[in-house]
Parts: C-alpha cells; structure tokens; sequence
C-alpha cells in the first residue's frame, strides 16, 4: 500500500523555512542554466536561421566566410549563364553577387562597433527568400540609400528611418528597415553594391555570390560545375551549411555550458541531499511507525523520492518564471545580446529562452530531485520498525 | 582540550553531511572560477601580447578600409618613432585543412624585428626573413598545430587574393600564445604583378614602435594629423585597446557571465546555511549542556562559526585546485587540436584564485554566522526544558 501524496507534502510543508532555502538553491540552479542555454540557442537560431535550403553560398576557396573572399566580375559572369539557377518571374535568373564590408559605426552610448554592410542588387529580395523590407522601401541603385535591419535600427547613430548613416568614406540614406524572422540579416545594413565597392576602394567588386538553384538535383550540379571551373579557384556551399559553419565556435560554448550546468546541477543535488537526510534522521521515529503500521520498504522509498521530487520540480517552476523575467529584463536593457561573428561583425542576437531550453533543464531539475532524494529516500526505506522505534 | 579538536570532532560526527556540503561548496566554487577564467584569460592573453611602446593605425573608416602604402614611410620619418611597418591581409588556408585556421599577414621583412623587438626572434631568423622574398616567420602555436620545423615548405592559398603561394619557413615567434603568419609584402606583390593584375599599393594597417613609452600619446596625434585631410583618415589606438576593441564584442556575454556567477554563489550561500542551521539544530542539547557546564556565549559561537567557516574554506581550497587543473588540461588539449581553440582560452589567474577562496571563506561567515548568534544566545533553560 502507498502512502498518500500528501503526506511528502506536508512534510515540505512542515519546515518552510528549510524546504524554501533548498528549493531556492534549485531555482538558482535553474535560472543559471536556462539563461546560459537560452543564450547559446539564441545566438544558434540566429545564424542557422539565415539559410535557405535553396541556396548556394559561392566564396573563393578556402575562405570560411564572405567578409574574407574577393571575386572578379568575370567569375561571376562566368556562373551567372549557368542551367539550373531559379528563374524571377521575368525570367532573370536569382543570382545576388554581393560585397561584405564592415566599417565602423558609431553606437548611440559612444562606442564603435563593426557592422556588415552588404552590397546588394535589387534582386537580393528575390534570393534571400526570407529578407523582407518592413517599413519604407528597398534601395534604389546609385543613390547612396540605404536599409538597416530590424537590430541595427536605434542601436547606431543615424540608423532610423530618414536619417543619415556616417560610415565608411560617405554618408547613406535610410530609405528602409528590413526584417528577417530572427536571422543574421537583422544585423546588417544593405546598401547598392556598386556604391559600396567605390566607397571602400575594394579592388574587386564582390565578396561573394548568392543563388537560388532550381532543383536539388541542380544544385548539387551547380556547386559540382563552379568548384571544378579552374580558371576562378571558387567553392559553392549550401547557404544552411555555411551558416551551420558560422555556428561552430557557439558549439564549443555550448559544451562548456552543458559541463556548467552539469557542474551546477550535482551541487545542488548534493546539497538536497543534505536536506533530506536531516529530515530522514528527525523523522526517524515517524518512519518506525509508519513500517510498523504495515506500509512497506516501497512505500517509505516512494514517499521520500516523491518529497524530493516535488521540492527540485517547485524549484523548477519557480526558476523557470525568475528566469523568464531576467530574459525579458536583460533584453530589454541590453536590447539584444551582441555577439562577435566570424566576419568581426556585431551580430544582435534576440535573447529568447525556448521550449526546448526550459526541457532541458526540466530534465536537470527531476534529475536533481531523483537522484538528490534517491540516498535518503534508501536510508529511511531500509530501517528497521523495531530499531527505529527504540532508538527515537 | 583545544576548541580546534572539537571542531573537527563536530565535522566528523555526521560524515555523509560534512562530505555533501563539502562537495557542493567546492563543486560551487570550481563554476566560479571557470566562469570568472574566461573573460580573465582574455585580459592576460592581451596584457601578455600587447606592448605598451607598440600602436596601431587603421582607416577611420574601419579595417577593411585601407590607407596609402606611401604612408608608412611619413610615418617613419616622424620623431619618436621606433618603426613602423605596413600589413596587409594575405587570408592564407594552408591547403592540408582547406580553411582559415591561423591569420596571415604579409609583411615589410626590413621593418619586422624594429616593430617587434619584444618577440625577441633569433636575429639570424630575422636575417632569413630579409633575404628570402619567400621566407615566412610563424608564431608557436601555429608551428606546434601542424608540426611544422623550420625550413619546411608550405603552400597558403589566399581567398583574398587570386594567388597561392609557397613559403619556406625561416623562423618561429618563440611565444606559444601567438600562431600569426608572416609572409613578405615583397613576395606577394610581385606575384599579383606577374598575374598581370596591379600590385599592392596598400596597407590595411600600420603597426607603429614608439621609441619611449611617454611619447606615445605624442605620436598617436602626430601620425593622426599626417591624414586628417586627405580621403583616408586614420585613427590610431595602442595596441592593448586595439586588441580589447575585438573583444569588446564579447561585452554582453561577459555581462552575462557575471550574472550567472552571482547566482551560483548565491547557490553556495544557500546550500552552506542550510547546513550550518542543521548542524546546529541537530545539537541543540549538546549545546545547552555545554553552557550548563560553563561555557560562555563566546567560546560557543566563535566554535560554531569556525566549523562553517574552516570547512567552506577546505572546500573553496579544493574546487580551485580542480579548476587550475582543468583549465590547465584544456589548454594542454586545445594546444593539440584546433577545433578546441576558444577553450584553450580560459586562465585561472591570481586574482581569480583569490576571489574563488575569498568567496568560500564568505560563505562560511555568512552562512554559520546567524546559527551560530542564535545558538549562542539561546538561553539555557529554554534549550533543556525543550529536549527533556
């Protein structure tokens, strides 16, 4: 026979004071690993979201990204008469050769900071599928215009709709915000390729080169025909792979926030433990005359565990919500966490804790609950009626 | 007898309980250290590199904008200055791994011992580097990744740049915390001239030596005024905020870090207190008899306080030692293996061990000092009609 489920409760109840504070350490626990994660899962979401399975990154080879490669006007004539590249709806095929420069900007508290400024063609909109302009209008060529991305806007000097941008050699009209569901484009600002070119002296005039392919099957062949073309020394990538790749220094972030939070996670264990083993050893007593009644091994094992449980699972609900508010808190202080990206770019990260996130360390949670209640939940299963009895 | 005995004593009578907080107070501290080990690893690493004699000057614009070849050469020629050298990006995948996995930079070899006395590289290397137009100078930790010897050949491809080029290998930066490339300016524009394309006439950045450290600020406005109205503007900076200027990027995340390290100390005060408290509450009548005996408040505090404190310091003790030892063997592992590089950063530094022990010895006061006051002042007779 079981004990009923409220009789842990109302042990937990017993000592409030006791029962807070251990709780309280597993809620810290949990506020430090979901803001970690949520962190690190921000900053993944928004590199990999900046891919389309469409589309092929080209570089020049043994470049890992495009504020580092240069590539001539005939290489990209070279590729743009290539099969199998999607059509526009006018027939023009979606090819976006485009410059990554990254000048200096001035941030609005006086620093200054490196942003990506992309030279584009109008029809980057059609090949970055996700890029959308939000308020405003896109770039006209050879009008020193501009559009800022949704995080760019109000963090840099000038950066708002109809004002003027100072970076580099000249001065740029916002004409336009765009938006891009959380990608790396919200970081960047993009201006007329051509301009931008003349503007940073670059002696080549891109960087890199965007394309939709039509197919899978004409993708692959694509990327097969540009890397074996001897004449240029290109590579094309799938843009998800390319992005992926950015990603890779925040996986190694990623395993150091895990080991923390693993770290993290038995020092809380440790210290339920120690919580529940003074209640196993004050309620000694109790214990002896529960078995006495008649209530077995099981039944004192499942009722300490549970006690346990519902301790670390409370600290859980109540790190949860603390750390749903410090996300909300740091956001709206630091508008976005600022993240140095491979190109040395500033890359505004939406700091956003996900399902994924709060399972996670829901999982750590029960686990330091489980195994944290597991050596007293044993000690008391296995005392003797007659023993516990007498020694009370 | 000495109060000393009884307080081990007292930590040896529960075991299991002493060992649990024991190990949460040390596991605490070691994520202190490793937290705090990143952003202080980043600070040594450019107190370790940067000289204060050495400046760099960049466009205005920023570093990908360039500046005149011509003006390295004003720059010399102005006074206080050491010796300056103009760099460019060469962007070189050595062709075995295929990416950039170490900068390259090419180079004016006849300026590159004067910028950088302090690598202090065998002036017979540096000779080499003069001589060869395809000589190269490669810092520690690069020649250890791909265990390269001196005088070995290797091929960089650029993906700046539509050349690939051989080196020869003439000397190694002895510092193991540097890995940069050099190659020589010379070599790479005649190169793009025979490619039949225009040659370098650039610099993405000037480094400068200023012969006397009180001069720099001098020489920073002077080098500055040389372009104020000409189309490249530059802007110079020490080398030390040149390099944190990179690592300003990582500001936020470091806020972060801190944040997060403020909450698992919180996590240690509590899991300390949580003990003290049961220590003291288990004792009760223990400690009444005491008194009853004649022990004063004093001598029943202070030994309360000391077992909190003594075994949060063993503790914090115990999880900086784990926290060197790991941070060293990461190192010794990303030192190995590239794809471990950003770990190979972390540095527990003196003033992190001092905070990690300081932080557990706070802990212990903190958290024995309200059990204790409380015991201490609890009267006698309460305590006795309570327990009998």
């Amino acid at each position: 026979m079981a004990l009923p489920i409220s009789y842990p409760l109302r042990n937990l109840a017993a000592r409030p004071g006791r029962t807070l504070l251990t709780g309280g350490v597993v809620a810290l626990v949990v506020v430090a690993c979901t803001l970690f994660l949520g962190l690190i899962s921000s900053l993944k979401r928004t590199l990999v979201a900046s891919g389309d399975p469409m589309n092929l990154v080209v570089l020049r080879k043994g470049s890992t990204n495009d504020g580092a490669s240069q590539i001539d006007l005939d290489a990209y004539r070279s590729i743009r008469y290539l099969e199998g590249i999607a059509p526009d709806a006018t027939g023009r095929p979606l090819i976006s050769p485009e410059l990554v420069v990254q000048p200096f900007f001035r941030t609005l508290d006086g620093g200054r900071e490196n942003v990506l400024v992309r030279g584009v063609e109008p029809i980057a909109l059609d090949v970055h599928r996700g890029v959308r302009i939000v308020q405003g209008r896109m770039i006209r060529p050879s009008s020193g215009e501009a559009v800022v991305g949704r995080a760019v806007r109000g963090r840099y000097e000038g950066a708002l709709l109809g004002d003027t941008l100072l970076f580099g050699n000249g001065r740029w009209k916002v004409v336009g915000v765009l938006e891009a569901d959380g990608a790396s484009f919200e970081s960047e600002v993009w201006v007329d390729v051509r301009e931008l070119a003349r503007d940073a002296r670059r002696p080549y005039p891109y960087s890199g080169i965007r394309l939709r392919a039509a197919s899978e099957a004409d993708l692959v062949r694509l990327a097969d025909r540009i890397a074996a073309d001897p004449r240029y020394a290109l590579e094309a990538q799938r843009e998800i792979d390319y992005y992926e790749a950015q990603s890779e220094s925040a996986n190694v972030l990623y395993y150091f926030v895990v080991g923390i939070a693993i770290l993290a996670g038995l020092g809380a264990g440790f210290g339920a433990s120690n919580t529940l083993y003074a209640a196993v050893r004050s309620r000694t007593r109790e214990i002896g005359t529960l078995r006495a009644l008649g209530f077995s091994r099981g039944a004192i094992l499942l009722a300490f565990e549970t006690e346990a449980v519902v301790l670390a699972l409370g600290g859980f609900a109540l790190g949860a919500l603390l750390s749903l508010l410090a996300t909300a808190a740091l956001q709206a202080w630091l508008g976005g966490v600022a993240f140095g990206s491979t190109t040395f770019t500033t890359n505004v990260v939406t700091l956003r804790v996900s399902s994924g996130d709060l399972l996670a360390v829901l999982g750590l949670a029960s686990a330091i609950g489980l195994l944290g209640g597991l050596g007293p939940a044993w000690r008391a299963a296995r005392m003797r009626p007659i023993e516990a009895l007498r020694r009370a | 007898m000495t109060y000393l005995a009884l307080v081990r004593a007292n930590l040896r009578r529960n075991r299991l309980r002493t060992a649990l907080t024991g190990v949460a107070v040390a596991l605490a501290t070691l994520l202190v250290c490793l937290l705090l080990a990143m952003p202080a690893g980043l600070d040594a690493f450019v107190s370790r590199v940067a000289s204060n004699t050495r400046v760099s000057v960049i466009n205005r614009a920023g570093l990908v904008y360039s500046m005149p070849y011509s003006l390295v050469r004003k720059i010399r020629g102005l006074p206080g200055v050491a010796d300056a050298m103009a760099v460019v990006w060469y962007g070189g995948a050595y062709e075995e791994r295929g990416k950039l996995t170490f900068p390259s930079f090419a180079v004016e070899a006849d300026h590159f011992g004067g910028v950088y006395p302090d690598y202090h590289i065998p002036p017979a290397e540096l000779a080499a580097f003069r001589q060869y137009r395809d000589g190269a100078i490669v810092g520690r930790a690069t020649m250890r990744v791909y265990h390269w010897r001196i005088g070995q050949r290797v091929t960089l491809r650029s993906a700046i740049w539509p050349v690939d080029l051989d080196f020869r290998i003439v000397g190694e930066i002895p510092n193991a915390d540097l890995g940069a490339f050099y190659i020589s300016r010379e070599y790479l524009d005649q190169a793009l001239q025979a490619k039949g394309l225009p040659g370098l006439g650039i610099a993405g950045l000037i480094w400068v030596r200023v012969a006397q450290p009180e001069a720099v600020k001098s020489v920073m406005r002077m080098v500055d005024d040389l372009s104020r109205n000409s189309d490249a503007p530059t802007s110079s900076q020490t080398e030390k905020s040149f390099f944190s200027s990179f690592l300003a990027t990582l500001k936020d995340f470091m806020t972060i870090i801190m944040a997060v390290t403020a909450l698992v100390s919180l996590c240690i005060v509590f899991i300390a207190a949580n003990t003290a408290s049961l220590a003291v509450r288990e004792r009760s009548a223990e400690i009444a008899l005491m008194k009853a005996l004649g022990f004063g408040r004093r001598p029943i505090f202070s030994l309360l306080l000391v077992e909190t404190v003594l075994l949060c310091a063993l503790s914090g003790g115990a999880g900086v030692a784990l926290a060197v030892g790991i941070t060293t063997a990461l190192r010794v592992f990303a030192g190995r293996i590239p794809e471990l590089g950003p770990l190979g950063a972390f540095y527990v530094t003196g003033p992190v061990i001092a905070l990690g022990l300081g932080l557990a010895l706070l802990v212990g006061v903190v958290s024995g000092l309200a059990p204790a006051w409380g015991a201490a002042r609890r009267p006698v007779a309460e305590t006795m009609r309570e327990v009998f």
